[in-house]
């Protein structure tokens, strides 16, 4: 039960990060949402987990749990790239209007 | 061919380290008469003092950013000085400065906002057959993404006007430019038109040009620029 409530302490803390998310990236958002509610159907229905794990020849459903963790760390390592393009356009602007304005004139005319 | 008095034509050179070739280039494009700004893309070299003294308008990046930020400040500034037409012209030194007029000619005569070069219809001079392979395989990926009928879609020489211009917004800082760019013109509907031109690849050139690897490169950013706004 414990092991049950932190994670889903941790999923919902996941939903608030996508929608947080889904009005600059709405495809992190959405995955983020996908993810994070499939880790809570399998952490409050073990039994599915369990099942679907078998299916899929993962072993345990604890493991199956693992793995959309594992996913959703990799959803937010896209972010953060993401996130650092993002910031990497804006020096570019800041960078283009110091080149501008401090434009050198040729030494001879054109 | 000189241009016609009265007419602006900017060519914009984008440069990283290119103090070796750079003063020889500026040479060539200006004394047919067209305005040149080299944008000084945070060379560690004397790229900018060299181009200046050649006499190229410099614009200086004060950090490295990329081909693609190099032209979009160039051509921002061009459009700033007026420019009617705007030429992109490599530094490397494998463009001719003859070329240009052709590209000119296009759109006066085609009623194009945009010429583009291509060296599949000109010439190539010692283009390596890999690398030659690597351009078709790029060419045949903007065709299929962009739908623009094209030979040659990585040349860097190219002409637009200044409506042409006005619609590009290069987002890509690096090498992914080239394909954002056409698809800027297959998005903005204007008219376009390839030009033969000679590219003649030297060993100086090659060993600053694309290389396998960046092909990888541009496929992961044209990817990660579709995932936000």
């Amino acid at each position: 039960m414990i092991a049950q409530i932190l994670l889903t302490t941790l999923l919902s803390g996941i939903l608030l990060y996508a929608w947080i998310e889904y009005r600059r990236a709405p495809v992190i958002g959405f995955l983020s949402v996908l993810a994070a509610m499939t880790g809570l159907y399998f952490v409050w229905v073990p039994a599915h987990a369990t099942r679907l794990a078998a299916l899929v020849g993962i072993g345990r459903g604890v493991d199956l749990i693992l793995y959309v963790w594992v996913v959703i760390s990799l959803i937010v390592l896209l972010n953060l790239h993401l996130k650092l393009r993002m910031q990497m356009e804006l020096i570019t602007v800041l960078a283009r209007e110091l080149a501008i304005a401090n434009a050198r004139l040729p030494s001879k005319p054109t | 061919m000189q241009p016609e008095p009265g007419t602006r034509i900017w060519v914009v050179i984008a440069a990283y380290n290119e103090a070796q070739v750079i003063a020889r280039v500026v040479t060539g494009v200006s004394q047919r008469n067209y305005r040149v700004v080299v944008v000084d893309d945070g060379s560690r070299d004397a790229t900018g003092p060299v181009a200046a003294k050649a006499g190229a308008t410099v614009l200086r990046h004060p950090v490295n950013l990329g081909q693609g930020a190099a032209l979009q400040t160039g051509i921002e500034y061009a459009l700033g000085r007026d420019a009617d037409h705007i030429v992109t012209f490599d530094a490397d030194g494998q463009h001719r400065a003859e070329d240009i007029a052709g590209l000119i000619d296009a759109l006066t005569t085609h009623g194009a906002d945009f010429a583009l070069g291509s060296r599949f219809l000109g010439a190539s001079i010692d283009l390596p057959r890999a690398r030659r392979m690597l351009l078709k395989a790029a060419t045949w990926f903007t065709r299929a993404s962009t739908g623009l009928r094209l030979t040659d879609t990585h040349n860097g020489l190219r002409a637009m006007t200044r409506r042409g211009a006005s619609r590009i917004a290069l987002r890509q800082n690096r090498m992914a430019h080239a394909s954002e760019l056409l698809g800027q013109i297959a998005q903005s509907g204007l008219g376009y038109v390839e030009v033969p031109v000679t590219i003649e690849y030297s060993a100086y050139s090659l060993a600053k040009g694309q290389k396998l690897s960046d092909s990888l490169a541009i496929l992961i950013d044209l990817s990660a620029q579709r995932l936000h706004r």
